[in-house]
């Protein structure tokens, strides 16, 4: 029952959607607006493996995202009448490229730590923007600097539904696994963790590699949402408004990144309708302003430390106690 | 008996100090073995050096006949040698019973589809695992700690959790780096006994580092003094007590 409660939760959620659909309760919009947060929570699940899981600091996530996103545009643009096939490969495509390259810039800048990891993989983020910017030159149908149109539009509901419950099961099942556990021991103490002969590049590779396979995942959801792409949709800020998210809701949280990553993109869109619109760019004061709140409040994030139940596996072997 | 650990002329120096000199010292299969001297006198350096912390600048470090220098510090725990730090390295934000799952990661075999999966291959090594860790803390009198957050347990009993995680990578020589510091009479009296007890359950040759005199020449069955980075007196702890040397290191000269 424990198993099934959630997945039923998580249908539920999608038939009630659907149905506000239907009923045209939910206008274009903000069915946009839904996937939009999904596609966010896909990729704040990202950094939270790399960041909050396995300690390593990264202000590089929206790079990946953008790699993601430009890859699988290309492949659906060049096939524009291939259906959900060409999408489908256009994801696996994403997802390679992305591997490769993640593994690529992690296996030097890994060996950094903390504040001198992120100026890194700033660096980095910095490099790949400048790159897109450009691409135009080598690959016109890129765009470069006036942004990539004519992306077929695949993205739904359903996609970002299903893609968001994988993304979910897998930062679980990764997390609760002798791999995930060398993972945090990582983040908890390096030395340690060798001393008790973990290969601990290795885990840092592997985490950092998974999280932004998570981003690039999501790029291609965005990227086939809105049908446009621009250098500026990968800027260092968006690698911000992820980070963002993951601190927000606790890191080391899955329960907690889904919850800010929701939360955060309906508060911004809600602002939106409820402020007047002469005050409307105040949401950019309100909302820093809540998060300055609840770092004060909760330091160590919303949900830091908390897990749903259904998020934590059953844990096997564990005798019975009599309590 | 047959010698597990030889180190050999090992030499090391932070700039142009000189923390270890020429130290040659065994440690025979079995044995427990103690390393004592002042402080600075780099006994903690020798640990660093044999566990790969630290690149040595001379000599050799062999295990079990073949050499260790070169490798990387989680290729020597694989071989079978495990430590505790000086100033307490758990887990901290984690649970005791974590702190023992994750030291049990190289006897797991899964690979990353099952990991992802939670297949049945992840269920059984999973519970194998659970239950191995569980046996272990209860053995150390832990088992009703295991859901606790490490870094809340009170002193002593991270000094022992740190012991049981080096324990649980199920090593052929264990390291103990002054298992004693910041311990009161009535706790190193216990952690003797543990020491004691450990030696005697899962068979292990013990090689620690201590600065109390008291726990050294009660546990110890060989001891080798160092003072600025050599070795000055080795041999029973009987000797080295009435040793002039030693006497000298400790307290000056007369």
């Amino acid at each position: 029952m424990k198993k099934i409660l959630p997945i039923l939760l998580f249908i539920l959620a999608y038939l009630l959607i659907q149905s506000l659909i239907l009923l045209r309760v939910l206008n274009p919009y903000w069915q946009q607006i839904i996937q939009f947060a999904g596609l966010m929570a896909i990729s704040a699940l990202g950094l939270n493996l790399i960041y909050g899981y396995t300690g390593q600091f990264s202000l590089g996530h929206a790079a990946f995202y953008g790699i993601g996103a430009y890859t699988s545009a290309l492949v659906t643009k060049s096939y524009p009448h291939g259906g959900l096939p060409v999408f489908i490969a256009s994801l696996i495509a994403a997802v390679i490229v992305v591997a490769i390259v993640a593994f690529l810039i992690g296996m030097p800048i890994l060996r950094l730590k903390s504040d001198y990891l992120g100026i890194a993989t700033l660096g980095f983020g910095i490099i790949i923007k400048v790159l897109f910017d450009n691409a135009d030159a080598v690959i016109p149908s890129l765009g470069g600097s006036r942004g990539m149109v004519g992306i077929p539009k695949y993205t739904n509901l359903t996609i970002t539904f299903i893609l968001f419950f994988i993304a979910i099961i897998v930062i679980r099942n990764f997390v609760y696994s002798s791999m995930g556990r060398a993972c945090i021991s990582v983040r908890e103490d390096e030395i340690a963790a060798e001393s008790i002969g973990i290969n601990t590049t290795k885990y840092k590779t592997i985490g950092f590699v998974l999280g932004s396979v998570f981003a690039g995942v999501a790029g291609v959801l965005y990227a086939h949402l809105y049908t446009f792409l621009h250098p500026s949709n990968i800027d260092f800020l968006k690698s911000i408004d992820v980070l963002l998210i993951v601190v927000l809701g606790g890191l080391g949280s899955i329960s907690g990144t889904i919850i800010a990553a929701l939360g955060w993109t309906f508060l911004l869109e809600g602002l939106r309708v409820i402020l007047p619109a002469e005050i409307l760019d105040w949401r950019f004061v309100i909302y820093p302003l809540l998060l300055i709140m609840v770092m004060i409040m909760r330091p160590r994030g919303l949900w830091g430390g908390v897990e749903f139940n259904f998020l934590r596996p059953k844990e096997y072997g564990r005798p019975a106690t009599d309590k | 008996m047959a010698v597990l650990l030889q180190i050999n002329d090992l030499t090391k120096y932070f700039g142009g100090l000189s923390a270890v000199v020429g130290l040659t010292m065994d440690v025979d299969e079995g044995e427990l073995t103690g390393l004592i001297g002042p402080n600075g006198a780099g006994k903690t350096t020798v640990f660093n050096l044999i566990t790969g912390l630290y690149p040595i600048d001379g000599g050799d470090i062999k295990y079990g006949g073949r050499t260790i220098i070169g490798l990387k510090p989680y290729q020597i725990a694989q071989r079978g040698i495990s430590r505790t730090f000086q100033n307490i390295r758990l887990f901290g934000n984690l649970t005791v019973l974590e702190n023992v799952k994750i030291a049990y990661h190289m006897h797991v075999n899964y690979g990353l589809g099952s990991a992802l999966v939670h297949n049945t291959k992840y269920q059984v090594q999973e519970k194998k695992l659970v239950q191995k860790a569980w046996e272990l803390l209860t053995v150390f009198n832990l088992e009703n700690r295991a859901d606790e957050i490490a870094g809340n347990l009170p002193y002593g009993q991270q000094r022992k959790l740190e012991i049981v995680r080096a324990l649980a990578t199920e090593p052929k020589l264990l390291l103990l780096d002054e298992p004693a510091a910041g311990m009161n009479l009535q706790e190193t009296e216990q952690l003797k006994q543990l020491i004691h007890f450990i030696r005697e359950r899962f068979g292990l040759t013990i090689f620690l580092i201590e600065h109390q005199m008291r726990v050294v020449m009660t546990i110890c069955e060989r001891v080798t003094v160092m003072d600025f980075g050599k070795k000055i007196a080795e041999g029973a702890p009987c000797d080295i007590q009435n040793d002039v040397k030693v006497c000298e290191a400790y307290l000056g000269k007369k």
